[in-house]
């Protein structure tokens, strides 16, 4: 069923023009970061480090999260429209299939958002005269960005699940990218999605995680996405749609 | 005047106010705090110059992603409830539905402006700055914010009632505030002509580096009327071909 409810999301986005959307913020952060990077060279010398943290602030400390919370409230669009949510309730669909194939739909395209900014990184390095190796942290900060983004989805598809309007869970999403950055300056990063984004993208320090530190990582993205996701399909289960 | 009380009637119950100040408060605080470091590291920044400079660089963020969420927010509502056809049956011209949804969105950014300028002169009081309130200050910035501010609203409109998918108004606010942000590093004939870097380059302090060292300058009036002009004509310009371009979409 959950491989049905997969297919059926994927026909929702069908002529939707996300993909817009979701290539274009990554090719801004790469072009101006990457523009900033050429034009400082002589402060920042660390190379790939250094590009890495021009683009990777403003895309993974401010913009991925708001770019996941677009794309989590448009999947819940379709459903506040009309009578859909009757529609979608009255169906012989479990609720655990409709919300897991929303998340398993948002993190396929968050990967590819992920692989996109990753050929941009590497172009925008190469085209700005970088010739030294990648570092090797890079799959590390592409993947753990990747993980922690699938909490944030969580919650995001979790807000936007509950409040019909399309813009309020973003407005709420911008306001955790800054409560999130809070947290990570008061070393409380474990416990707040938004942080963990932070943390894994190595996007204010560049620094790989040791391994205790990554599995921790990794253990406190399930808990988030397990206590979300229950919590979300427990509430759709439970109480009345408003349609 | 009946379509604005309207629009503001239909909003009763939409708790907007209430989430333009929950992101006005997160915007504020954030900028007090970066502020307030800034102060004790260095005592000479404690003075308006430094917190009208520091909000204005963080309005650059905030404000365009807040801005499309409030238009969207006006606007959407009759795309999800399906209304326009009632609307428009009940012969109201489409151009002044889209005035009347212009002045509410603009009346509340206006007031989200004002609190802030309320912020930064409690801030400076209860932080004892030596200098007085310097109103003229703060009247450019409020100046200058809400202009910017007005033709963004414009441009989320336009986009925002003839694209249904408000995913689509809220990715332009999300590029307006990383614009916004990273303004500063845009070259000067860039710069012009992207309304969401106005934020700071119609802000009454500018920062310099200095033998490594920060400087708040005061901007010159005169120097900033001229770009305000072509603003305005800008803003009234999108406002126009937004308007007439809504008005003859079929419903």
């Amino acid at each position: 069923m959950l491989k049905r409810c997969i297919s059926a999301e994927w026909m929702k986005l069908r002529d939707s023009h996300i993909w817009m959307i979701l290539m274009i913020l990554p090719i801004i952060s790469v072009l101006i970061g990457s523009v900033n990077f050429y034009m400082n060279q002589g402060v920042l010398k660390k190379e790939w480090y250094s590009l890495w943290s021009q683009v990777g602030l403003f895309y993974g400390e401010f913009f991925f999260p708001i770019l996941i919370a677009i794309c989590c409230a448009y999947m819940w669009r379709l459903e506040h429209h009309n009578k859909n949510w009757n529609m979608i309730m009255t169906a012989p669909v479990p609720t655990t299939s409709i919300f897991l194939s929303k998340l398993i739909v948002v993190g396929i395209l968050m990967i590819a958002v992920q692989i996109f900014f990753f050929i941009l990184f590497f172009l925008g390095g190469k085209l700005a005269g970088i010739t030294a190796d990648l570092p090797r942290e890079l799959a590390g900060w592409l993947l753990r960005g990747w993980i922690a983004a699938l909490s944030i989805s969580s919650l995001q598809l979790a807000l936007s699940m509950h409040i019909r309007s399309f813009a309020t869970p973003i407005g709420i999403g911008l306001c955790a990218t800054f409560i999130g950055l809070g947290m990570y300056v008061a070393h409380l990063g474990l416990f707040f999605p938004h942080s963990l984004l932070t943390i894994g993208m190595g996007v204010l320090s560049q620094t790989s995680l040791s391994f205790s530190e990554s599995l921790l990582f990794i253990i406190m993205n399930l808990l988030y996405i397990a206590v979300i996701c229950t919590g979300a399909i427990y509430r759709m289960s439970r109480s009345d749609v408003v349609a | 005047m009946k379509a604005v009380r309207l629009e503001l009637y239909k909003l009763r119950h939409k708790h907007l106010f209430f989430m333009v100040i929950l992101i006005l408060l997160v915007e504020i605080g954030w900028a007090f705090m970066a502020t307030s470091m800034s102060i004790s590291r260095n005592p000479d920044n404690a003075g308006w110059e430094s917190l009208i400079a520091m909000l204005s660089a963080m309005n650059g963020l905030f404000l365009p992603i807040l801005t499309a969420i409030c238009v969207s927010r006006i606007c959407d509502m009759e795309h999800k409830g399906n209304t326009w056809k009632l609307l428009l049956t009940v012969s109201v011209r489409r151009s002044s539905l889209y005035a009347a949804k212009y002045a509410v969105a603009s009346i509340v950014m206006l007031v989200a402006c004002l609190l802030q300028v309320i912020a930064i002169t409690t801030f400076g009081i209860m932080n004892g700055f030596e200098q007085p309130v310097t109103l003229f200050l703060l009247a450019r910035f409020i100046i200058g914010t809400a202009l910017t501010t007005m033709i963004i609203i414009a441009l989320q409109q336009w986009v925002s009632m003839a694209v249904k998918n408000q995913a689509f108004a809220l990715s332009i606010g999300m590029i307006g505030g990383f614009i916004g942000m990273a303004a500063d590093l845009l070259p000067t004939g860039v710069r012009r002509i992207l309304v969401w870097s106005y934020y700071t380059g119609l802000s009454p302090i500018t920062q310099s580096y200095t033998s490594e060292k920060m400087q708040f300058i005061v901007r010159d009036m005169s120097s900033l009327l001229p770009m305000m002009m072509v603003l305005i004509g800008a803003g009234i310009g999108i406002y126009l071909v937004g308007s007439i371009h809504v008005s003859r979409q079929e419903v």
